[in-house]
């Protein structure tokens, strides 16, 4: 896939109101791959709503989102699967762990299914991100922070032409969030794929090409 | 261990997967062994005449003094015959027709006594026959008749003659390899055929030739304007226990043997209380499933994060079915292994318990049971994976 079309997007519970003024609301935007976006939003803008019509677990929204200038309305189940498998990822802000499961059952339960990256590339990237020796440890036991990093490795245990992370630094120092910008970048370049990252203030230190406000 | 399964498995409750199982193994049970006895006592009482299903009557008139006396006739006319006929209870009905031309005939063993006796046939229409085409058929010209005797015929010789003259005795499948010597005589012509015993029987007593050897034999050995009367009728009837057949036998002085009714009777009860039996069996094994479905719909629902979640990491929705799906399935299967090994041994303990009283009985297959399980396990099978299916796509659907 090579762009996402947002055209006079707005969620269903903004519809009655008048004073919205945003760069993605009601306006024609463009996500291209190999392009770096910040989407900078208050709380309370959309900006998790946004993450979910984009990924089709929603569908609560007026106009039309289009990959390739398709309609994702149309997408039936396989094809979101499909989506989810190889084009789309998504760093969820409530990072939708398995807290029955260890940090690294979590990452391999992606990857068992994707069979995408190696196994010492993950080792290598609990390493980088300090939480090598939590490996093991279920994920119901760990910080935010700690969880945090090990979304984000999951996260990019799958091929993608767009990445989305939806606050990812919120619980991060800033030594351990320029790591993962430097992880995700890499990553991302690796596979030619775009990044559209979301804050409420803190965000990944990265050369963005375009930042909207939602 | 597989990942999701070790997230799906979360929340599974033993008591109430061992509640589906238990009832509907009883339920299984219950229908797997009801049609499975019918079968086996359907092939006891068949297994005393099979060449007359049990549920056919033989109604003649009732022979009294007083009919002797004025030489009343005690044949049906054809009014009589056709108003049977129109009654509810008939599905179907043939006369007997009787020979009129003289039998002789004899057998001889070596080493034995020759016997000759006197006799006649009878015919019924072949469909009341239960005997293969090819072994009940005449063709003209042909010198082979296939016969069926009365077992009386056999009991007589064996308790009564060949016990007073220290004989041996004879069993059906001896008699069937002896070929009697038949010579009919009628009209100015004489005969010699060749007699096959194709069985005996003890609904009727009779001694009994295909239908179309006896037209052809009352056309050649009978002189043209004799008129066949028919003594006797032989009907199949819905429902032999209706009351409607008695009053009606009352009604027109016709007879029918008592016992024979009565079997038929027994055999019509039995097979109400086996389908009651069934019904049982069916209402439990529904209400197993229902605790089944409502067991899985629980345990969707308490996982139904986890399966949000598994979806959208790229999970397809028939993927996190299957476990559930596999689950249930295992567990018919089970349920349907342990049933019929089950069936097996309570049914081994009562064809032991028939066969004392029926040692000549020919145990039905297993297969309609087993199919009717199979069918069973893969009608539930198929409404368990469609159910969860589309519980697991309603948590997608927003």
């Amino acid at each position: 896939m090579e762009k996402i079309h947002l055209q006079h997007v707005l969620p269903k519970v903004f519809l009655q109101r008048t004073d919205i003024v945003s760069d993605v609301w009601l306006k024609d935007v463009t996500f291209e791959k190999e392009r770096l976006y910040l989407v900078e939003a208050n709380s309370g803008t959309g900006k998790s709503s946004l993450c979910s019509f984009i990924y089709g677990y929603r569908n609560d929204y007026e106009g039309k989102i289009l990959f390739d200038e398709e309609d994702s309305r149309q997408y039936t189940i396989s094809q979101w699967t499909e989506m989810r498998q190889r084009h789309f990822a998504l760093l969820w802000q409530e990072l939708r762990m398995f807290p029955e499961l260890t940090a690294m059952e979590n990452v391999e339960i992606k990857n068992k299914l994707t069979g995408f990256q190696k196994k010492d590339v993950i080792r290598g990237w609990f390493e980088q991100l300090g939480i090598a020796d939590k490996m093991d440890a279920k994920i119901g036991q760990m910080s935010f922070g700690q969880q945090q990093r090990v979304a984000m490795i999951r996260t990019l245990c799958q091929p993608f032409d767009f990445v989305f992370v939806d606050e990812p630094i919120s619980h991060l120092d800033d030594t351990n969030s320029a790591i993962m910008g430097d992880i995700l970048i890499t990553e991302a370049k690796r596979q030619g794929a775009g990044v559209i990252a979301t804050s409420i203030g803190k965000h990944i230190e990265l050369n963005y090409d375009k930042i909207l406000k939602l | 261990m597989n990942l999701v399964w070790k997230l799906l498995r979360q929340h599974i409750s033993i008591p109430q997967f061992a509640g589906f199982f238990f009832a509907n193994l009883v339920g299984m049970l219950i229908i797997l062994l009801g049609i499975q006895f019918y079968n086996d006592i359907q092939a006891v009482y068949d297994g005393e005449d099979s060449f007359m299903k049990s549920d056919y009557l033989i109604v003649n008139k009732k022979i009294s003094t007083m009919s002797t006396l004025t030489g009343r006739s005690n044949t049906f006319s054809e009014d009589e015959v056709a108003d049977f006929k129109s009654q509810k209870f008939v599905e179907r009905m043939g006369a007997f027709t009787p020979s009129a031309y003289n039998v002789r005939a004899s057998f001889n063993m070596e080493g034995m006594a020759r016997m000759s006796t006197e006799m006649f046939f009878e015919s019924v229409p072949d469909d009341f026959v239960d005997v293969a085409r090819d072994k009940w058929s005449y063709e003209e010209g042909s010198t082979d008749i296939p016969i069926i005797l009365p077992k009386n015929y056999l009991d007589l010789y064996n308790f009564g003659y060949a016990q007073s003259r220290s004989l041996p005795k004879l069993s059906e499948g001896i008699l069937g390899a002896i070929s009697l010597t038949i010579r009919i005589d009628g009209n100015g012509r004489m005969d010699e055929y060749q007699g096959r015993i194709v069985g005996f029987s003890s609904r009727l007593n009779t001694i009994l030739v295909p239908d179309a050897f006896m037209k052809w034999a009352n056309n050649v050995y009978v002189p043209a304007g004799t008129t066949k009367e028919t003594t006797r009728l032989i009907l199949e009837v819905n429902n032999p226990a209706d009351d409607a057949i008695t009053s009606f036998l009352q009604d027109n002085n016709y007879e029918t043997d008592q016992d024979k009714l009565d079997a038929s009777k027994t055999t019509y009860i039995l097979r109400i209380i086996v389908g009651i039996v069934m019904m049982v069996g069916l209402i439990i094994s529904v209400l197993a499933f229902y605790i089944l479905m409502l067991s899985v719909y629980l345990l969707v629902q308490k996982n139904s994060t986890k399966l949000e979640n598994l979806i959208l990491i790229g999970y397809s929705p028939a993927k996190v079915s299957l476990p559930y799906q596999a689950l249930t399935v295992g567990l018919n299967v089970l349920v349907f292994i342990l049933s019929f090994g089950l069936l097996i041994i309570i049914r081994k303990v009562y064809i032991g318990m028939f066969e004392n009283f029926f040692p000549d009985l020919v145990v039905p297959s297993l297969v309609p049971s087993m199919v009717l399980g199979i069918i069973l396990l893969l009608v539930v099978s198929v409404l368990n994976i469609f159910a969860v299916r589309s519980k697991v796509l309603s948590l997608v659907r927003k």
